[in-house]
């Protein structure tokens, strides 16, 4: 099979993974070499879906042992297949990167042969993209759930993010839709990451030349509707990834229906919004400071698709406002719906010189539309007379619905990481 | 109404400044001389670039004010947007006055005038370094060309000088006719034309056609979203694409 033909193929099979982020890692270029790694990410380009390409991201090979029933590269799937070879994904890297068309490689594979066979061609491509090419731009690989520790040790010396995906977010589910994998599988190599990222960051304090491990840190992936999971499960399991085991991010990837199979839900469109959500209730995890339980409840262990989870959050906590925007400290400020993590900053530094008027606000790029109804500017209100709940939500619901009914995706981390760089270079 | 005019360079921009300050004068506006558009009723004053003078307050900005102050006001130079010079001769009155302190006073009009200029232009700055396309020339330059909407050739350089050390580059800028050169070594800025067709190496084609592929085979047919596209990478930026 032609080159140009593999990647099509191989392209295909990975583009259901939405992570592309080339975020985090501030590996700089060597004499002599190409490339570096720009800690605030960098999209090249956009497709048709409107999701940023930053990275190459394909599949070394989509022959696979296993048979997940969501993954369109089931072995049972009448597909077609192909597989690079180390050298011509190290070729298309470099002349890729040459011409600015991307940032680096996201090198993942279906199991092929065994996790051990295929974890240790994809050490292949970094190795020699790194040893051989001297190639310093940013490289994410998956770890194969099974491989040898020592592998997936070698490789994360070598790259700069590493991920394991989850998919599916309960044992049930997986039962159900990916019989061959366990839980233990899973998370084995996400806590041996995690290990192996600190015991770096410990001898990295003794000797500074010791080479880095997984810079970047390590991130996951969950399908979204293909199981009848609750956002409840989800954003819990989050929670305890962030926590317990350090990730950088979680990525969520709405179901998109590649098999018909009666195990799985009969969906015409990807669940887009409900996806939406997620990502906003993860925003608010990292950087707002809300806990999941604040979110949801197993008395409403989904999101409502109509409104945003923080503008949710206020309502249901109304007596807690109005609060006053010359006072309010910043953790209070990025609670206010409206508000964001830019916002509160400079409501912050610019009320330093003279109290703020509403007026202020909207100059300094507040929504005020929406926020509106849970602030005061020097005790002055200028939402609706009373503070209740049900008559801001439909007041806020008439607004914005059917402009958002649009599919709204623009919580991907270049993106934010774009505007936060954007503040700071 | 009294207008500097200046010769476009950063030095002639400073210069203008200097004079404003030491003669005591407030200019309506400052301009660089091929933006200079003939009215009647203004009187133009014409100064001439002094180093010496742009040095000292290239520095006193820097000391007296900030190294941020002096970011914003050389970005909103580069933005070459009307009313540019006379924005930043109010920011750096009130920045002489006030310090330090002016980088966060954003409820301040004139303050915020010259941030959110500033900030358009490193937003603009930060898709280049994405969206710019290199084609590999027969003799082995890598040659781009870009039509930006501010004059960000200089911001973009020491980016790819960086990133490609190893490289001969040519980032050319064919709206202004200007381009940075780098020669594994260091990058200059120089007016630049081009005459003749480029000639490709021979592999370019096979590599475009490559990315061409990849780029239509990412996208998922049912998120199909094209506004959610062109909010990101608006149209006017696409000419010089390969993908598209």
């Amino acid at each position: 099979m032609e080159v140009l033909d593999k990647l099509k193929v191989l392209a295909d099979a990975a583009k259901y993974d939405v992570s592309c982020s080339s975020s985090g890692s501030n590996r700089s270029n060597k004499k002599g070499g190409l490339g570096n790694a720009s800690p605030a990410g960098i999209c090249h380009t956009w497709t048709d879906d409107g999701r940023c390409i930053s990275l190459l991201k394909i599949l070394m090979t989509n022959y696979c042992i296993y048979d997940c029933i969501y993954c369109v590269n089931r072995s049972s799937n009448d597909l077609l297949r192909a597989a690079f070879t180390p050298d011509e994904i190290v070729d298309i890297t470099i002349n890729f990167y040459k011409r600015n068309y991307i940032e680096g490689l996201f090198l993942s594979s279906a199991v092929y042969k065994s996790p051990n066979y295929t974890m240790e061609m994809i050490y292949q491509v970094v190795r020699k993209l790194r040893e051989v090419e001297n190639f310093n731009g940013y490289i994410h690989v998956k770890a194969i759930p099974g491989a040898d520790q020592e592998i997936v040790e070698r490789v994360g010396h070598l790259v700069d993010r590493m991920s394991v995906n989850i998919e599916l977010p309960t044992e049930e589910s997986l039962k159900l839709l990916a019989p061959q994998k366990t839980k233990e599988k899973i998370l084995k190599p996400m806590s041996l990451i995690k290990n192996s990222i600190i015991r770096n960051l410990e001898e990295r304090k003794k000797f500074r030349s010791s080479p880095k491990f997984v810079p970047a840190g390590q991130t996951t992936q969950l399908i979204i509707g293909a199981t009848p999971d609750s956002d409840l499960k989800i954003l819990r399991l989050t929670e305890g990834l962030y926590k317990g085991y350090n990730l950088k991010r979680v990525y969520y990837s709405a179901f998109v229906p590649v098999s018909n199979s009666p195990k799985l839900p009969a969906l015409k469109y990807p669940p887009l919004i409900r996806e939406n959500r997620l990502y906003q209730a993860d925003w608010l995890l990292r950087f707002y400071g809300f806990e999941a339980k604040e979110l949801l409840d197993e008395e409403r262990p989904d999101f409502d698709l109509n409104l945003d989870p923080k503008c949710d959050w206020a309502l249901r906590n109304i007596h807690l406002f109005p609060i006053e925007i010359n006072k309010a400290d910043y953790n209070m400020l990025l609670r206010v719906p409206g508000i964001g993590v830019t916002s509160a900053r400079r409501i912050i530094q610019a009320r330093k010189f003279s109290s703020l008027t509403f007026d202020d606000l909207k100059k300094l790029g507040i929504v005020v539309k929406r926020a509106q109804y849970f602030i005061t500017c020097n005790g002055k209100h200028y939402g609706i007379k009373s503070m209740n709940d049900e008559l801001i939500r439909s007041k806020i619901i008439d607004k914005t619905s059917l402009s958002e009914g649009a599919i709204q995706l623009s919580m991907f981390d270049n993106h934010h990481s774009n505007q936060i760089g954007g503040l700071l270079t | 109404m009294i207008y500097y005019v200046y010769d476009g360079t950063f030095d002639g921009l400073l210069t203008c400044i200097y004079e404003a300050f030491y003669r005591r004068e407030n200019p309506d506006d400052i301009v660089p001389m091929d933006k200079l558009e003939e009215n009647f009723l203004i009187q133009k004053l014409f100064i001439n670039t002094d180093t010496e003078k742009s040095a000292k307050v290239y520095r006193t900005i820097e000391e007296k004010i900030s190294v941020e102050s002096l970011k914003r006001v050389f970005y909103a130079y580069l933005s070459e947007l009307p009313k540019s010079g006379r924005n930043i001769l109010k920011y750096l009155r009130l920045g002489f006055k006030i310090g330090r302190s002016i980088d966060d006073n954003l409820a301040n009009d004139v303050v915020r005038t010259i941030d959110k200029i500033s900030n358009k232009v490193t937003r603009e700055k930060h898709l280049f370094l994405g969206i710019l396309r290199f084609k590999m020339l027969e003799n082995d330059i890598l040659y781009a060309a870009l039509e930006p909407e501010y004059n960000i050739v200089g911001l973009l350089a020491p980016h790819f000088s960086n990133r490609m050390s190893n490289e001969n580059w040519i980032i050319h800028d064919v709206k202004r006719n200007v381009a940075a050169f780098y020669n594994k070594k260091e990058w200059v800025i120089r007016d630049f034309t081009i005459e003749d067709r480029l000639v490709l190496h021979e592999d370019e084609e096979e590599y475009e056609e490559m990315w061409q592929a990849y780029y239509k085979h990412m996208a998922i047919e049912s998120r199909k979203n094209l506004r959610l596209k062109k909010n990101n990478m608006p149209m006017k930026y696409w000419k010089h694409l390969v993908e598209i």
